[in-house]
């Protein structure tokens, strides 16, 4: 629905725990017209350089809330604002090399009124640099 | 008859500037009114942070601005998720609740009429109605193409305001269902998509062919995916797969041909004829051209239409052409407002 404004270009960077690399987060954009409860949020996807992450990796945080795609299901009081950035963590270990990747993200969201499940996926170029 | 058409927006119309943080709510506001509207439509969920709540701050900054601008609120779009769980739809005692409360922020927030979904279960706007006429709120269904007045599935509707005798509830068409051609600006993306003049013109001419012989139209029933592919069954979709497939069409001819199904026309008299139950109308656009014609529908003859049953509401502009373009192109949708409210004031106002 807004494909080329979904995501903080900037924002990739890999994720440092005491001092390991515990994974990569970006910053992205609802892919609707509105703001929704994260119960309906069914999916996130997320493949980089065409190697997919399995779905039990990724971590969302809004409003200063983390959840797993799971947890998310029984989500109500927390709502993606529409225009707002969440934060996608991707666990994995080392993270991502530096240089340039290619991330493709998928978000899969069930409006109740709709007899099907809006499927947006967004695509980017972005770069790793060396960590701070 | 006598009429009297106010000019309103829909603040979903500003939803790219929004999104993308060129416009805040104050912004859209501004720009609504310097297009000449008076009304405002809200999204709350679209653009209210707080929702459902609305903090008193809220609250104040809202009657605030629309004391500033000189602007009145008109429509409060709401959404009842009713499967807001993924394991279970809302009990209906529930949905009424949730129902309930949107009509009540609606009401705090100087609105008139409410917008609800067509997948709006009966029996919840049944239940509703008692609250909706404590907080003098109108809940209107909205009559969204592929769905129609003077349909099986109106007749639903009708039937529901007989029964109940209910002045609570009505109708809000929304001026897709006037389309006489399919948008230019989704004709356009197709072929920078790679839709092939072939394949479009496979799909145009059976647009044309269903103007011609009439929409067949869609059905009531609850079950709306059901009551779609019954509809584009009907409408020739089988057959012009069939053709596109003859024809060796890409992906995106199919995307184009899939599309070209959720715009329909329906005789602007359809509006005479449900006046009495129409409260509030979204005025729909996808591109407004500098001389202020809008390619898909004869926007003149539709509101001539509501002057002719001497209609007293607002027609509120929803331009929702930005993602035609926002694919590959800038949009600008404070000019398309502002065009198409000029569009709509010329009609009105042109004896």
């Amino acid at each position: 629905m807004f494909p080329k404004q979904m995501f903080d270009k900037n924002s990739f960077k890999n994720v440092n725990e005491n001092g390991k690399i515990i994974g990569f987060s970006f910053d992205m954009k609802i892919q609707y017209y509105r703001g929704i409860t994260l119960s309906i949020i069914r999916n996130i996807e997320v493949e980089v350089d065409e190697k997919s992450y399995p779905r039990d990796s990724i971590l969302f945080t809004v409003n200063n809330e983390t959840f797993t795609l799971d947890e998310m299901r029984t989500v109500i009081s927390n709502r993606w604002l529409f225009g707002q950035y969440a934060r996608v963590t991707v666990l994995c270990e080392n993270g991502l090399s530096q240089g340039q990747h290619h991330i493709k993200c998928i978000q899969t969201i069930a409006p109740s009124y709709m007899p099907f499940q809006i499927v947006g996926p967004g695509e980017l170029d972005f770069e790793i640099q060396e960590d701070m | 008859m006598k009429y009297k058409i106010g000019r309103s927006v829909s603040l979903y119309s500003y939803q790219q500037e929004y999104y993308e943080g060129k416009l805040d709510l104050e912004g859209c506001i501004r720009e609504a009114t310097k297009a000449g509207a008076r009304g405002i439509e809200l999204l709350a969920e679209q653009m209210m942070d707080d929702f459902p709540i609305v903090t008193p701050e809220f609250k104040e900054q809202w009657f605030g601005w629309m004391e500033k601008y000189n602007a009145e609120p008109t429509c409060y779009d709401a959404f009842l998720e009713n499967r807001i769980y993924d394991n279970r739809t809302l009990t209906l005692r529930e949905q009424v609740d949730m129902m309930n409360r949107d009509i009540k922020i609606a009401s705090e927030l100087g609105f008139k009429t409410l917008r609800t979904l067509v997948a709006t279960p009966l029996d919840v706007i049944e239940g509703s109605l008692s609250c909706a006429e404590d907080h003098n709120i109108k809940v209107c269904i909205e009559v969204h193409s592929p769905f129609s007045l003077n349909s099986g599935w109106a007749e639903g509707y009708l039937n529901m305001i007989e029964k109940t005798g209910t002045k609570n509830f009505g109708f809000i068409p929304d001026f897709g269902i006037f389309c006489k051609e399919i948008p230019d600006a989704l004709r356009e993306q197709a072929l920078r998509k790679g839709a092939s003049k072939e394949g479009v013109k496979i799909v145009d001419d059976a647009f044309k062919s269903r103007v011609e012989n009439g929409f067949v139209k869609i059905d009531y029933d609850l079950n709306l995916g059901r009551a779609h592919k019954a509809y584009m069954e009907a409408n020739g979709y089988p057959q012009l797969m069939e053709a596109l497939k003859k024809a060796n069409a890409n992906e995106a001819d199919y995307f184009y041909a899939g599309e070209s199904f959720a715009y329909t026309w329906n005789d602007p008299k359809d509006i005479i004829d449900n006046i009495k139950y129409i409260y509030h109308t979204h005025a729909k656009c996808y591109n407004l051209t500098k001389d202020y014609i809008e390619p898909s529908m004869p926007i003149k003859e539709i509101v001539d239409a509501y002057k002719k049953a001497g209609h007293h509401g607002y027609l509120s502009t929803e331009y929702e052409g930005n993602r035609m373009l926002n694919d590959a192109l800038e949009v600008d949708s404070i000019e398309q407002v502002r065009r198409h409210q000029e569009a709509l004031r010329r009609a009105i106002e042109d004896e």
